[in-house]
């Protein structure tokens, strides 16, 4: 009997070591293990053993069973981690191969360039406000210390409706309509759309945006308005950035001027972009004419402030290094895409 | 405005670089619109004498000159013109010279002669016979012979100049004068600005002999002033003045005409000179035109005139519109023996719309309409005196006759010297204030810290504080401005609701993948004709502009469609396979027509779609899901927009409001547009969402139990809509139906004809607890009857 254990012992773990799959450990289990294996039928024969030595052998053929059920686990366990790691070899592919994108729209690169615009004016205080862009004759040019037949008139080609109504050449309408409906404190910013009859060209076009500011407090100074569109230009053109004032005239500011900031592509060492200057004019500002606040019923001996107006297109064209600024009403999905 | 340095430095010592200059006069309020060098035109021209001139062996027309250029070698040039001979002094461009047309001259052979260079033509230096005599002769230009060979052409021709292009503001209208702009850079430079102080000799004859002036209509002519020269000795202008004249842009003529011009450009003010013999009447008479009466201008061109038209009249007829130009019968000719001149102020906005009405815009009127200064008058009448007296053009009359109804005393302002710095926001010392303001003529005295003022008439602009401040400070240097962060009040950095549920919109659709697009707000006035709206559909209703850039752009819009639409087809056309495209805009409604006040605004957004994969149901999913967002409840009726397909169309309802149409495009509107593929388009009102109250989100608990699915597989009359056969559910549903989700429509061969197979997916849920088939029995079973009222039946 115990020569047959052992010899059943050899056979079985040499068996074992040649099994491939799961299939065939199950069918080993069966033939060994099983009510009909083969250790079960030398279990049933243990009545042809001596009394005294069923205790050993029968101890031995559970050893023998055990070690079996080990080795089986064993052995099923490796060829199951081998079975996975064939799999997840033959699933390898080429993870250079481009990947799938839902499409995503956007904003007009205008609309993109104006939300930064009123986070930072926002950050500073400013409301955003909006304004009738078919404006009367005294909102445009006559609140705004144009009057009728004012040379003044002739820096804007203004389209009309009607006698006294136009289409607004200036977002500067809004600050007299914000004047008149609030007191001071004031800190708007308006943006929006203005018409002039301009000729369409690469760098004209007849509807353009701004997007105005005003404030209007007690001991406003031109170094605040200074401040303000140095922090404006340092956002948007980098930190670097430097802000310099030129002498100008609009009828509604004085003083008025011409704000010019370093050029963002040189640094201000002059380039083609800035047209060797090193500067790159952005926008036109002033405090605001006493005219202009009185008319608004606020005192100009108690209040000032000022005001300025940024050339939404011209920023996002020189933002973005735009050419000709018909690509941003001609909506060709190829260029919108790209922002 | 248009300057040489050499007309500026007779009134002012320039001694910094021309750089240097125009970057002063930037940052002091003049911008510079243009440099020109002259001299840079021409380059390595020289006069040169012709010692020597042979046939060329081998060309007829050819001829070998050797040249004497004033150094110790002469140079051989061949020439083919015939009007040289020896001993000439011509232009001789050498090797490697430049001409003002262009040219690049290099030596080469003509004909395997030598030629070391050209010999010039006055055509090929772009001269006229007012610019050197001969220069439009045809041949080379054969100058002075007092010139030394090797004298640069630039010297003889005075081209050692350089042209300084000045933009003057709209507030400074005396600077659009070569004094202004000298005064102007004297203060610049620090240096002395130098005013020319008119005299003359008058001959013994008193011009009220010859004539006389009457101002009827002083409010239009503040101030006319009038003097008379006689025995004209009419001839070309000096050199010095036919430079002047060119650099700025003039043609010189003659001595008369160009000192009426070179006063106009020294001065700011312009002038006119009438021929004395040609007043009828021996009267000047400044007057409104009366309503249709003619008048022919120097321009040979004919006006009628109508009664808000000043005019200058002799006694007969009007003569010229006052300011604007000439009258053909009375200029100066040849033959003038004497001259009426006249030197007026006359009202800007009259001029203005009297230069507009009569389409004609001159440098005389340009300058009136910017305003002209009423002391101005005066010292412009005396330079051109002067002038004439100088120039020995004629002989000046004594007596004046100059009228006025007054004359305006010196604007004094009195103004705190602390107040200019408040708005300011740097302190400038007081005294440099007030030695700035004396600098600008504007004569100032300092006291206990009070600025007084006196300022020239010709400052009209300098009205106040804020005026003074910017006086000071565009010479004082705006780099002394310094960035302060703001103080005082927070404010806070609100949006409006409007533009908070705008940027919702946009950002849902931006999700869904569409793509903004910007359109200009005019569109042409047969626009709209390609949505075949009926005569009398309101969209036809629209503003129009009066002076529109073109008929393209001549409408403002009632709808976005066209523009949308327009759109799509571009990128169609530039073969886009497919977009998805929203544009959010105002739509302009005349409350009447014609337009009496402001027309409404409202906003709108379009949306506009093609490609494979968008049908109606991808649209009509955007635009629900945009009223979702905004709590609407909304219903959806079929519309008939003649645009749109007649069967894929919709309007959404709000209670009995229209607030949006959609569809798909009619094929007809498709191929007109030139979009041949299936397109869809929506427009939407935007008012109805901004109204829409946004509710807050309040959580509700998830559910605490499964649901129960059951679908279910319906047969019903093809016409019957969804909408329909959802409310049947819901209303037999009741509380425990949760949702129900349309899954399948079938059409076709596997049932019958006029029949349509739908089906749902429907979910019950409880609160209390799981249901059982049993708990949903009673639900179903209202279900079932509800559907069989509508004339569905179950599908086996």
């Amino acid at each position: 009997m115990k020569q047959q254990l052992e010899a059943l012992r050899v056979e079985a773990l040499a068996q074992l070591d040649a099994l491939s799959s799961q299939k065939e450990i199950e069918d080993f289990r069966i033939r060994m293990l099983g009510k009909k294996g083969e250790l079960t039928a030398l279990l049933r024969g243990m009545g042809s053993v001596p009394a005294e030595e069923r205790p050993v052998i029968g101890q031995m053929v559970n050893e023998l069973r055990q070690l079996l059920e080990e080795k089986l686990e064993t052995k099923a366990s490796v060829l199951a981690s081998e079975a996975k790691n064939a799999r997840l070899a033959a699933e390898t592919i080429d993870v250079t191969l481009p990947g799938e994108q839902r499409t995503v729209g956007g904003l007009h690169p205008l609309n993109n360039v104006l939300e930064d615009l009123i986070d930072i004016f926002r950050s500073m205080g400013f409301d955003v406000v909006d304004g009738p862009e078919a404006e009367t004759d005294y909102y445009n040019f006559e609140a705004l210390n144009v009057p009728a037949d004012h040379p003044a008139r002739d820096m804007q080609d203004t389209f009309y409706l009607a006698d006294n109504l136009l289409l607004r050449t200036q977002t500067s309408a809004a600050q007299i309509r914000t004047m008149e409906n609030r007191k001071p404190p004031i800190r708007i910013i308006c943006p929006g759309r203005v018409f002039r009859a301009d000729e369409v060209d690469a760098t004209h076009s007849p509807v353009f945006h701004q997007v105005e500011g005003l404030v209007v407090d007690k001991g406003i100074t031109m170094c605040d308005l200074k401040g303000v569109l140095e922090q404006f230009a340092r956002e948007i053109y980098g930190p670097q950035t430097k802000v310099k004032f030129r002498p100008s005239f609009f009828p509604f500011t004085e003083p008025s001027v011409e704000v010019d900031v370093s050029c963002s592509e040189c640094g201000g060492e002059g380039c083609r972009v800035c047209k060797g200057t090193g500067w790159i004019e952005i926008l036109g500002a002033g405090m605001v004419h006493p005219r202009v606040l009185s008319g608004c019923g606020i005192d100009p001996e108690e209040y000032s402030g000022f005001a300025f107006g940024i050339g939404l297109d011209r920023l996002t064209t020189t933002r973005h290094k735009i050419s000709d600024i018909r690509l941003l009403f001609e909506n060709d999905v190829r260029f919108l895409d790209q922002f | 405005m248009k300057i040489s340095l050499s007309w500026l430095r007779r009134y002012v010592d320039i001694d910094v670089p021309v750089e240097e200059l125009c970057d002063k006069m930037v940052m002091s309020g003049f911008e510079v619109e243009g440099i020109e060098d002259l001299s840079e035109t021409m380059q390595n021209v020289v006069a040169a004498r012709i010692v020597r001139l042979e046939k060329h062996p081998d060309a007829d027309k050819l001829q070998i000159c050797t040249m004497d250029i004033g150094a110790e070698e002469t140079v051989q040039i061949v020439t083919g013109a015939d009007n040289v001979f020896e001993g000439a002094i011509v232009p001789a461009a050498l090797h490697d010279s430049h001409l003002p047309n262009g040219m690049h001259i290099k030596k080469g052979k003509l004909r395997g002669v030598p030629s070391n260079g050209m010999l010039c033509s006055g055509e090929e230096l772009c001269l006229k016979d007012s610019d050197y005599p001969g220069a439009e002769v045809y041949g080379i230009l054969i100058l002075n012979e007092d010139i030394v060979p090797g004298t640069d052409m630039r010297e003889v021709l005075r081209l050692n100049d350089t042209v300084i292009d000045f933009k003057i503001t709209a507030n400074r209208p005396d600077c659009n004068s070569v004094l202004g702009v000298a005064r102007e850079i004297a203060v610049a430079l620090k240096t002395e600005f130098r005013l020319p102080a008119p005299s003359y000799k008058t001959v013994e004859d008193d011009m009220k002999n010859h004539i006389d002036i009457e101002v009827t209509d002083y409010d239009l002519c503040p101030r006319y002033l009038g003097r008379v020269v006689k025995n004209l000795r009419i001839a070309p202008s000096p050199d010095w003045m036919k430079d002047c004249l060119k650099a700025a842009g003039m043609r010189p003529i003659n001595n008369i005409v160009d000192i009426t011009n070179f006063v106009m450009l020294e001065t700011g003010q312009p002038m006119h000179a009438f021929d004395l013999r040609d007043i009828a009447g021996a009267k000047i008479i400044v007057r409104r035109a009366k309503d249709g009466e003619p008048m022919t201008t120097l321009d040979g061109k004919d006006h009628t005139l109508t009664s808000d038209m000043l005019v200058i009249a002799d006694a007969e007829n009007p003569s010229c519109p006052a300011g604007i130009m000439g009258g053909l019968n009375s200029e100066i000719k040849e033959d003038s023996q004497d001259l009426f001149l006249e030197c007026a102020k006359f009202r800007r906005d009259s001029v203005r719309r009297t230069a507009r009405a009569l389409g004609m815009r001159t440098e005389s009127s340009a300058r009136f309409e910017k305003g002209v200064d009423i002391h101005t008058v005066e010292y412009a009448m005396e330079r051109a005196l002067q002038l004439i007296d100088e120039l020995d053009a004629g002989d000046v009359l004594g007596g004046v006759i100059d009228r006025y109804e007054s004359l305006p005393a010196p604007r004094v302002l009195t103004v705190k010297a602390d107040s200019i710095t408040d708005l300011l926001g740097v302190s400038v010392p007081h005294e440099t204030m007030a030695e700035i303001l004396n600098s600008l003529c504007i004569e100032t005295t300092l006291e206990d810290g009070v600025l007084t003022c006196r300022v020239p008439s010709f400052r009209d602009d300098v009205e106040g504080r804020a005026d003074l401040a910017e006086e000071v400070m565009r010479i004082y240097g705006y780099d002394h401005i310094v960035g302060t962060p703001m103080t005082g009040a927070v404010t806070r950095g609100k949006k409006l609701p409007e533009r908070i549920k705008t940027d919702r919109i946009k950002a849902l659709l931006c999700a869904n993948g569409l793509q903004e697009i910007t359109t200009y707000s005019f569109i042409g006035s047969k626009a709209i004709d390609l949505l075949k709206l009926p005569a009398d559909d309101a969209r036809r209703q629209a503003v129009v502009l009066k002076n529109p850039l073109g008929d393209e752009y001549s409408t403002m819009r009632t709808q976005l469609f066209t523009s949308m639409l327009t759109v799509m087809a571009t990128n169609f056309n530039r073969k886009a396979k497919a977009v998805r495209l929203f544009e959010v805009s105002k739509l302009f409604i005349p409350k009447a027509l014609p337009l009496t006040e402001q027309p409404i605004e409202r906003p709108a957004l379009s949306i506009g779609l093609y490609g494979d994969g968008e049908s109606f149901f991808t649209l009509k999913g955007l635009i629900e899901q945009l009223f979702a967002a905004f709590d609407l409840t909304v219903k959806y009726v079929r519309s008939n927009e003649p645009f749109l397909h007649p069967g894929r169309q919709a309007t959404v309802m709000c209670g009995d409001t229209a607030i949006a149409v959609f569809g798909e495009l009619h094929p007809d509107t498709a191929e007109e547009v030139g979009l041949t593929t299936r397109a869809y388009v929506a427009q939407i009102e935007l008012p109805a969402l901004f109204e829409a109250e946004s509710k807050l989100v309040l959580y509700k608990p998830l559910p605490r139990f499964p649901a129960v699915e059951r679908d279910l597989a319906l047969l019903c009359d093809a016409e019957l809509p969804a909408a329909d056969i959802e409310e049947a559910i819901r209303l037999g549903g009741g509380k425990l139906l949760e949702s129900v989700k349309l899954f399948d429509v079938y059409q076709g061969a596997q049932i019958e004809a006029g029949k349509k197979s739908v089906a749902y997916s429907l979910w019950f849920r409880s609160n209390e607890g799981t249901l059982s088939d049993s708990d949903i029995e009673p639900a179903l079973n209202k279900i079932f009857k509800k559907l069989e009222e509508k004339g569905c039946t179950l599908r086996a």
